[in-house]
């Protein structure tokens, strides 16, 4: 029997169609939700980023990688911001003290990883921006990074073949605004979430440390490690200074922000998650491994101005530590690296 | 019969300046016309003309001026009875390039006869610090083309620019920058460059009526600039807020109200 012949089954069918329909509507809304496809990590805090504002939708992230991989937003079309935000290495510019940009040009600090960014509070090493949605702009008008203008860059994605109907995908019409492009920007930032490493298995009781492993862990809180990289991010994103001596740049670091004398020599106190893939280390990328940062801690912290007082503690400026509990603590800290993470083919250009 | 002219002229002026005056005292709730802010530019008495014209500033410096722009918001009319009237989220940007943005028109202005005029040079912390979808016209950090107005390095508005060259500036190329910007930060506490202005119409009121759209005529001496002091010869970039102090302390002499005209002008739109 075809519902043709029988228009009062055609009506019940609708109806149940349309029941479906509806439901599954609300589902996919239930699913898109607030913050969209972004979630919160078992034990992980509240993120900073307002996510009512740009939930992640999968056309906005996919919008935001291409832009991500893309060279039209810098000048001459050959740096796009994957250049030096790697994935492979928690999208930093490994193996480059101070990353290069376009023209070969040197930057004056280390790039820093983009991970767990919808917890970040501020951003660069100074903390000069304050929003996600502000970042992009600085590395595009960066005359050793980009060097582009902003304004051109939209003007470049307008007149393009292809992103106007990305847009229209992410955002409803084909209109390619600032807001728009940088919000995609950060909807893919913000999908780089970091909570999968051996540590986390640790912490969910699904993997085991080794005694080593243990034992610098033991090590990072007894020795109060975790007084700046604190909590489930491994930093309580403020600025301090860790004793580096300026000698290598002159970089002031907080204070090139504020102005104020009492931020000299302060950089943001930055994520330890990944930290075993994002070598070189520090605001200038000075040393080129853990051992060198450990070292640092144990033997090199100068009695610079605004030395952070928990480096103070010791007669000697710094940590005390031996070369074995060195080697614990860094052989705790390669548990936080999360290879799903550095892998993930969802976050990848192709 | 030459006389009889003259007082039948006078009549007729008294006639006409009743019949505006009466027309000025009628005021029906929910009328409401334009206002138009004017600046007129200038550098000491002479009009600013952009690179050609050389000036000098109290110390004696020569310079040019090849760009001037500010952001103005915030703005708040003074009624005769000391009420105020403000415009919030409304934001100009005045540079001197465009001469279309050199007048700001406020829209909606109840009726009343108004007597100075307060306005911030610059974009206030809350806007600074607010969502893309707050920052839209000239507060798009995308539509400053190759004058930019945005600091991205240090997120913030940069509130006013002056540019220029002068043989005594130390810079190679002989130009000097100021870029002023610094609204107090927000995680953590930066310098605050924000200047208010209070602009008197010198006992000169702006009447706005149904049909009456006054323009009030704001005279700008650029050359004020240095009047906290700055000179070209010491300092010829500024790039930042604290450096940027001098510049702000100095701009907020520049803005003198010069007159009002009152023009009958229906506001139509």
């Amino acid at each position: 029997m075809t519902i043709k012949n029988n228009p009062k089954r055609l009506g019940v069918c609708l109806t149940i169609s349309f029941g479906i329909w509806l439901v599954s509507c609300t589902l996919a809304g239930k699913e898109t939700g607030p913050s969209g496809l972004f979630s919160v990590p078992e034990g992980f805090p509240e993120p900073v980023y307002n996510l009512a504002v740009n939930p992640v939708t999968e056309d906005g992230f996919q919008l935001g990688k291409k832009l991500f991989f893309d060279g039209r937003l810098s000048r001459d079309g050959t740096i796009s911001c994957g250049e030096c935000h790697n994935q492979a290495h928690s999208f930093t510019h490994h193996g480059h003290g101070f990353s290069h940009g376009i023209d070969g040009k040197e930057g004056f600090r280390n790039a820093q990883p983009i991970v767990n960014v919808a917890w970040q509070n501020s951003f660069f090493w100074d903390g000069g921006v304050f929003n996600l949605d502000l970042f992009a702009i600085a590395p595009i008008e960066n005359p050793v990074e980009m060097d582009e203008k902003f304004p051109n860059v939209i003007e470049k994605l307008k007149k393009s073949e292809d992103y106007p109907k990305l847009f229209k995908k992410a955002f409803g019409t084909e209109e390619v605004t600032s807001e728009r492009f940088l919000k995609a920007l950060s909807q893919y930032m913000l999908s780089l979430v970091s909570a999968n490493s051996r540590y986390d298995q640790y912490l969910a009781g699904k993997a085991r440390l080794t005694e080593t492993e243990m034992k610098g862990l033991a090590l990072f809180k007894e020795k109060g490690c975790n007084t700046c990289h604190s909590g489930i991010l491994f930093t309580d994103h403020s600025f301090r200074s860790n004793g580096l001596a300026a000698e290598y740049t002159g970089d002031l670091g907080r204070f090139r922000i504020t102005e104020n004398e009492s931020d000299k020599n302060k950089f943001k106190v930055p994520t330890l998650r990944n930290i075993e893939v994002t070598y070189p280390y520090m605001h200038d990328g000075r040393f080129r491994n853990l051992e060198g940062v450990l070292e640092h801690y144990a033997d090199g912290v100068q009695e610079v101005d605004n030395l952070d007082p928990a480096l103070k503690k010791n007669p000697k400026p710094g940590i005390a530590l031996t070369k074995e509990q060195q080697g614990q603590i860094i052989a705790f800290l390669k548990t936080l690296t999360d290879t799903e993470f550095l892998n993930n083919k969802r976050f990848s250009k192709f | 019969m030459n006389s009889f002219k003259i007082a039948l002229l006078g009549l007729l002026w008294m006639t006409l300046l009743f019949s505006c005056d009466s027309a000025a005292e009628t005021i029906s709730p929910g009328d409401k016309n334009n206002m138009i802010i004017e600046f007129d530019q200038y550098v000491g008495n002479e009009k600013l003309v952009l690179n050609s014209k050389t000036y000098k500033n109290t110390a004696g410096e020569d310079f040019t001026i090849s760009t001037l722009n500010f952001f103005v918001s915030n703005i708040a009319l003074k009624k005769s009875d000391g009420t105020e009237v403000t415009f919030p989220d409304q934001y100009f940007l005045v540079r001197q390039a465009d001469a279309a943005s050199l007048k700001l028109t406020l829209k909606d202005v109840p009726a009343a006869d108004y007597t100075s005029v307060r306005y911030t040079i610059g974009v206030d912390s809350l806007k600074s610090v607010s969502d893309l979808s707050q920052r839209k016209g000239v507060l798009d950090p995308a539509s400053y083309g190759n004058d930019n107005m945005y600091w991205s390095w240090n997120s913030g508005y940069i509130f006013f620019k002056i540019e220029g060259s002068s043989p005594l500036s130390s810079d190679p190329a002989k130009v000097f920058m100021y870029h002023v910007g610094g609204y107090g930060g927000y995680t953590g506490k930066t310098p605050n460059n924000l200047r208010t202005i209070t602009a008197d119409f010198g006992g000169n009121t702006a009447t706005v009526r149904k049909d009456i759209s006054p323009t009030v005529h704001i005279i700008t001496d650029a050359g004020q600039v240095f009047s906290a002091g700055l000179r070209i010869s010491t300092t010829s970039m500024i790039h930042s807020p604290a450096a940027a102090k001098p510049v702000a302390d100095g701009y907020v002499n520049m803005f003198k109200v010069d007159h009002v005209h009152n023009d009958k002008h229906d506001h139509k739109e």
